[in-house]
């Protein structure tokens, strides 16, 4: 029974930790990009569920699950032009106005779930595995590396594409000022309110994605169905230091731990009372990552500080 | 070049400037000079587009122009290096300058910024690395990587608002070298200081503002610091001080060997030995930063000494927290007022009895004696003449020199043999320096004895029986107020000779 | 200054919509809840009651019309633990034994559910059904405040020794059993998975029941259990069963509202699976082979003619296949073999004569 070290179960471990990284990535990426602009978003479990159920009932109702996607996106960004709003223009207390997104996020998709599909109805998600074709030829590397649909793709392919968008863009560049010393971009003539918003706006569209990627690739919607992985892609922003390599690693570690912890419970080497603690692994494992990394290197300064030009 | 008129500024319930007239020529060092408040700080943001005047205009070069941002000031060709740096600590010299530069959706091409930052640091001998981060730098480079900032802009009025306050003596002289330098290519400079000397030496012309009005221009040949002081203030101002002989007593404070790690458990203070006798004010010198706001803090029992003895006349302090260093004798004037001085949600009256609140008369059974502290602070209130609408009035409504006044009542009426005194008059306008220079004067004859911790070094020099020059958390030299020059104390506070090692008390 | 008043502004606006929500969600489900009734065949019990004076007696009178509130921690339609109970109330509406019928759901956090429960009783509610075991600690306080009211309590065994507290539950082991004994001779690889939330109550009693069908029908069958940590967690189920099937599990089951992720994996994979608490055919027709489903309108309507009798509490029910509060519901569409179920009569049969024991 107790095989969990042969290399097929290491290899559907791993291939599982992946799949659950993936929403945790696209959330914790868009949640960076945002607070290196200076702006926390405590929202993003909100926006997450708000893309999720847009993914989920348009795919529901006009059976297309990349026309779903698409409304994932569309919607995360409509709550990043809200939260600009409230954040940006209304110089609102980020901390209290991202509990806001998130309790209406809650509510508003349990609602708009219980009055337009009620009982959790199945729907095709999207199962497009693009590179499948070489799972079977590539051996059991190839099996871990390509037999993930196209979302954990885009997810992965995001992280060097945010990289380079920090750090060897004008917009990154000013990305990174605005979220260190809003009152020095300004004096160049860089609009802070108007980085700050595209920030937000790429932020939670991510979030909207993560939502989005989770519903589909599950198929379907329950109410809370993120269950808090918004709070989590939060903490793996700090976990990761800012970076999205940081943030990566954060993520798959994450996804790893839990995969690891249901199948070790599938192998049978832990049950019981054992398991109940061994689920609280990641959870832990990233508590302890923090205090111990708590640096706080990296932190933009301007973290939860609106902009004004009166200082 | 610049040509501002009739600019009047109203803010809820304060006009900033009214009716301001300025002008710039080209080549031109032209000081803005006035108090904390008087309206320069307003007028050049005016001017550098982050605030719009109500009324007046604006005009550069002859044509007039409608500065409504900072970018446009930029293109305009107007730069300003801010008081506080406007520079992002976390990215490189060429990133700052970058900035605001390139196309929004474009991909950052530094290679021609940094060739483009060496020819000009080159040009004008500013030595600024373009790819080290900010955070790398001392405060004379940054403020040099700001220079360059504006100069790679290809700005031809320079605003400087209070380039000196952060340098020492010759990173000041060294500023003065460039400053010139670009006068010298035909751009307009605007020099904001409240430091007469400086103004005497730079200017070529002076504006002076008074209560957001112009209350006078001149140039240095034909003004002194008397004549610019009364100016700024509206009165003669006394500056020579005549410190009266007296044989100093018994040593109050001592101070032996401390070391005291900073905020980031750097070594801040780093075995000075110091010692104060009654009668006498020993001053400490140094740019900010080297180790004096530690030094103060261990002495008050704020900071954990990591080895080293204070004593309060001639008892060691065996539990360092403030109540008990306090109760030794030791009053303590702190450095940032509104953070560590006072209260500024408190009234007038709570904030002068905030130290003796717990004791009788102000507290019987536990409970406030609204009375006894109404009268005690009444007292007070008129014998600093602390000018405040009611002795009810919150703190924070007063004016920075009102504000510092309650808090010297406070720690001064207390009856401690020994005070501890930092940046007294740092933000004070002159009205109200000159009066807590002379009440710490008073103290002194009455045999207090007084550790004056300043970064003005005028202040210093003109109070001080002995001086103390800190340099990186070291005693850097001491000598007698007659011995000491202000150049031989500027090369001491700039690094230059040898610390202490383990220094014998002085 | 301004601008942060618009902003107080907003955010009040955005609370008070999201109270909407959240209310919205309940006046939702009321009117629904009480709508059989109307269509109903009129029961017998309509007509007389404005005559009758409320003041008259504490225990309510079989006159008056008859009401009851449900306060349950998930979505009405979860298709899963609280779904059950509210299609229960449902069907006693029908058969007139409940006139008016009211629910709060979806709260999962147990101190709105204690001001529910609170608020119905002030409202004379006859009977508040607290439909979940976290609801305890709050019923034992509140119920002893409204002495005229009857509580019930599930699922749970326990009514503090209060006359007017019934706790009901339900040997969710019977039906998991049954389900075993089918689930050992449908699959081939002899590897079934199980994806359980939380080892505790009802969920604990399925799955070790499940288990103990499985190898008693069959020892050479491995059962693979696996707790997610979690009611609510989609994901994680899924990523169970996707864990069960690599390790070549081809039937599956699992207890809670989260398993619709597992149910998803299934379909994909082909894979068959048992579900409970309700009957989840709808979540695949081609996979689902059976359901254990609970019939709490058993128990209801004891506690009901009780309560109208004037006993307001006091005793404990536990739902059996005897007393016709569980039921085995097989997938019509699918093709099961005759032997199959056959077995799985026998073994219902077994366990209610007591020749077959689960364990528990």
């Amino acid at each position: 029974m107790n095989d969990f070290f042969t290399v097929s179960i290491i290899i559907a471990t791993l291939a599982s930790g992946i799949r659950l990284a993936v929403p945790f990535l696209l959330a914790a990426l868009g949640e960076a990009v945002g607070q290196r602009a200076g702006v926390l978003n405590l929202g993003v479990e909100g926006v997450m569920l708000i893309g999720a159920f847009a993914a989920y009932y348009t795919a529901l109702e006009t059976g297309s699950a990349s026309f779903g996607l698409l409304m994932g996106l569309v919607v995360g960004a409509a709550m990043g032009l809200i939260y600009a709003f409230i954040t940006v223009v209304m110089h609102a207390e980020q901390g209290i106005s991202g509990i806001g997104i998130y309790l209406f996020g809650l509510g508003f998709t349990d609602l708009l779930f219980q009055k337009q599909v009620g009982t959790p109805r199945p729907i095709s998600g999207l199962q497009t595995k693009p590179f499948d074709w070489l799972a079977n030829d590539t051996g059991r590397a190839g099996e871990l590396l390509f037999s993930h649909t196209v979302l954990t793709y885009v997810a992965f392919l995001l992280v060097p594409v945010v990289y380079w968008l920090i750090t060897r863009t004008t917009f990154g560049l000013n990305v990174r000022a605005v979220g260190e010393n809003p009152q020095a971009a300004d004096t160049l003539g860089v609009s802070v309110n108007g980085i700050r918003t595209a920030a937000i706006i790429i932020g939670n569209t991510m979030a909207g994605l993560a939502g989005a990627a989770l519903a589909l690739e599950i198929g379907i919607f329950q109410q809370n169905l993120t269950a808090g992985r918004g709070f989590i892609a939060i903490a793996l922003v700090y976990f990761g230091a800012w970076r999205p390599v940081g943030v990566m690693t954060g993520s798959l570690l994450f996804g790893i731990v839990s995969a690891t912890v249901l199948q070790l419970q599938v192998q049978d080497v832990i049950s019981g009372s054992v398991s109940s603690i061994a689920n609280m692994a990641p959870a832990v494992l990233t508590v302890i990552v923090l205090v111990v990394v708590s640096r706080r290197i990296g932190q933009p300064a301007a973290l939860t500080r609106p902009f004004t030009r009166d200082g | 070049m610049l040509e501002m008129r009739g600019i009047t500024k109203r803010f809820p319930g304060v006009v900033a400037n009214e009716d301001v007239d300025f002008t710039v020529l080209p080549g031109q060092v032209h000081t803005l000079l006035g108090e904390n408040g008087a309206g320069k700080s307003t007028l050049v943001k005016i001017l550098y587009g982050l605030y719009q005047p109500d009324e007046g205009s604006i005009a550069f070069d002859g044509s007039p122009v409608n500065i409504d941002s900072p970018s446009v000031a930029i293109r305009t060709g107007i730069g300003m290096i801010h008081q506080h740096f406007m520079l992002v600590d976390t990215l490189t010299v060429a990133e700052n300058v970058a900035l605001g530069l390139g196309k929004p959706l474009g991909v950052n091409n530094l290679q021609p910024i940094r060739r483009r930052i060496r020819e000009v640091s080159e040009e004008f001998g500013l030595h600024v690395d373009p790819d080290t981060y900010i955070w790398q730098m001392a405060v004379g480079e940054r403020q040099r990587a700001e220079i360059l900032k504006a100069l790679y802009r290809n700005v031809r009025l320079l605003v400087l608002d209070e380039p000196t306050a952060v340098l020492t003596p010759p990173e000041v002289t060294d500023l003065f070298v460039t400053l010139r330098q670009l006068t010298s290519d035909g751009r307009g400079l605007v020099f904001i200081s409240h430091k007469l000397n400086e103004v005497m030496e730079i200017s070529d012309e002076i504006t002076v503002l008074r209560d957001g009005r112009v209350s006078g221009r001149t140039t240095p040949s034909e003004s002194d610091r008397g004549s610019l002081a009364m100016m700024m203030v509206g009165r003669p101002v006394e500056f020579a001080r005549t410190i009266a002989e007296q044989t100093p007593g018994e040593a109050k404070l001592e101070v032996q060997d401390l070391r005291v790690r900073g905020d980031r458990d750097e070594l801040a203070v780093h075995d000075v030995s110091i010692d104060v006798r009654a009668g006498e004010i020993v001053g400490i010198v140094g740019v900010s930063g080297n180790g004096q706001r530690e030094l103060a803090e261990a002495i008050m029992g704020l900071r954990e000494i990591e080895s080293g003895q204070v004593s309060i006349d001639g008892q060691p302090v065996k539990t360092p927290t403030p109540k008990h260093v306090r109760s030794m004798g030791l009053a303590y004037v702190p450095e940032e007022r509104m953070k560590f001085g006072s209260v500024g949600d408190f009234s007038v009256a709570e904030n002068l009895v905030l130290v003796e609140h717990d004791q009788a008369p102000y507290v019987r059974y536990g409970i406030l004696s609204l009375k006894a502290i109404e009268e005690r602070s009444r007292q007070l209130v008129s014998d600093y003449s602390i000018r405040t609408p009611s002795t009810a009035t919150l703190t924070r409504k007063l004016s920075g020199g009102n504000i510092q006044k309650v808090v010297i009542a406070r720690e001064f009426s207390g009856g401690a043999g020994v005070l501890l005194v930092a940046q007294p008059t740092r933000g004070v306008d002159i009205g109200a320096a000159e009066y807590i220079h002379e009440q710490l004067l008073v103290q002194r004859s009455q045999g207090k004895a007084i550790l004056l911790i300043s970064e003005d070094l005028d202040e210093v020099m003109a109070l001080s029986d002995r001086l103390v020059v800190m340099y990186e958390g070291r005693v850097m030299g001491r000598m007698n107020r007659e011995e000491a020059t202000i150049e031989q104390v500027g090369l001491l506070m700039s690094g230059v000779g040898e610390p202490e090692g383990a220094a014998v008390g002085g | 200054m301004k601008p942060r008043l618009v902003f107080r502004l907003f955010l009040a606006l955005l609370a008070v919509f999201s109270l909407a929500v959240a209310g919205c969600g309940n006046d939702d489900d009321a009117p629904s809840g009480p709508a059989p009734a109307t269509e109903a065949p009129a029961p017998a019990t309509e007509a007389p009651a404005p005559t009758e004076a409320p003041t008259e007696a504490p225990a309510p009178e079989p006159e008056e019309p008859f009401r009851v509130a449900v306060v349950a921690p998930s979505a009405s339609n979860d298709l899963a633990f609280t779904q059950s109970m509210y299609d229960a109330v449902n069907s006693l509406v029908a058969s007139g034994q409940i006139a008016e019928f009211a629910i709060t759901d979806g709260t999962f956090i147990v101190e709105d559910a204690a001001a529910a429960i609170r608020g119905y009783a002030d409202e004379g509610y006859h009977l508040v059904i607290a439909h979940g075991s976290q609801y305890g600690g709050p019923l034992e306080e509140i119920a002893p405040d409204f002495p005229d009211v009857s509580f019930a309590w599930g699922t749970a065994v326990d009514t503090f020794g209060l006359p007017n507290v019934y706790s009901y539950s339900v040997r969710s082991d019977l039906g998991g059993y049954v389900n075993g004994v089918v689930a050992a001779q449908l699959t081939e690889s002899n590897v079934i998975g199980v994806v359980g939330p939380i080892e505790v109550g009802d969920a604990k009693l399925y799955v070790d029941g499940f288990a103990a069908g499985a190898t008693a029908q069959n020892p050479d069958v491995e059962v693979n259990i696996v707790y997610t940590g979690s009611f609510a967690d989609v994901a994680l189920a899924a990523e169970a069963a996707q864990s069960h099937i690599s390790a070549g599990a081809d039937v599956l089951t699992g207890s809670a509202q989260m398993v619709v992720g597992a149910t998803g994996v299934a379909q994909e994979n082909g894979v068959l699976w048992f579900g409970t608490q309700a009957n989840q055919t709808a979540l695949g027709e081609d996979i689902v082979v059976a359901s254990q489903v609970y019939r709490w309108e058993v128990v209801l309507s004891k506690v009901v003619d009780q309560v109208k009798a004037g006993t307001l509490g006091g005793e404990t029910f536990i739902m059996t296949f005897e007393d016709g509060g569980l039921d085995i519901q097989f997938n019509d569409v699918m093709d099961i073999p005759a032997d199959v179920l056959a077995s799985a009569q026998a073994t219902i049969d077994g366990l209610s004569d007591g020749s077959i024991s689960t364990g528990q």
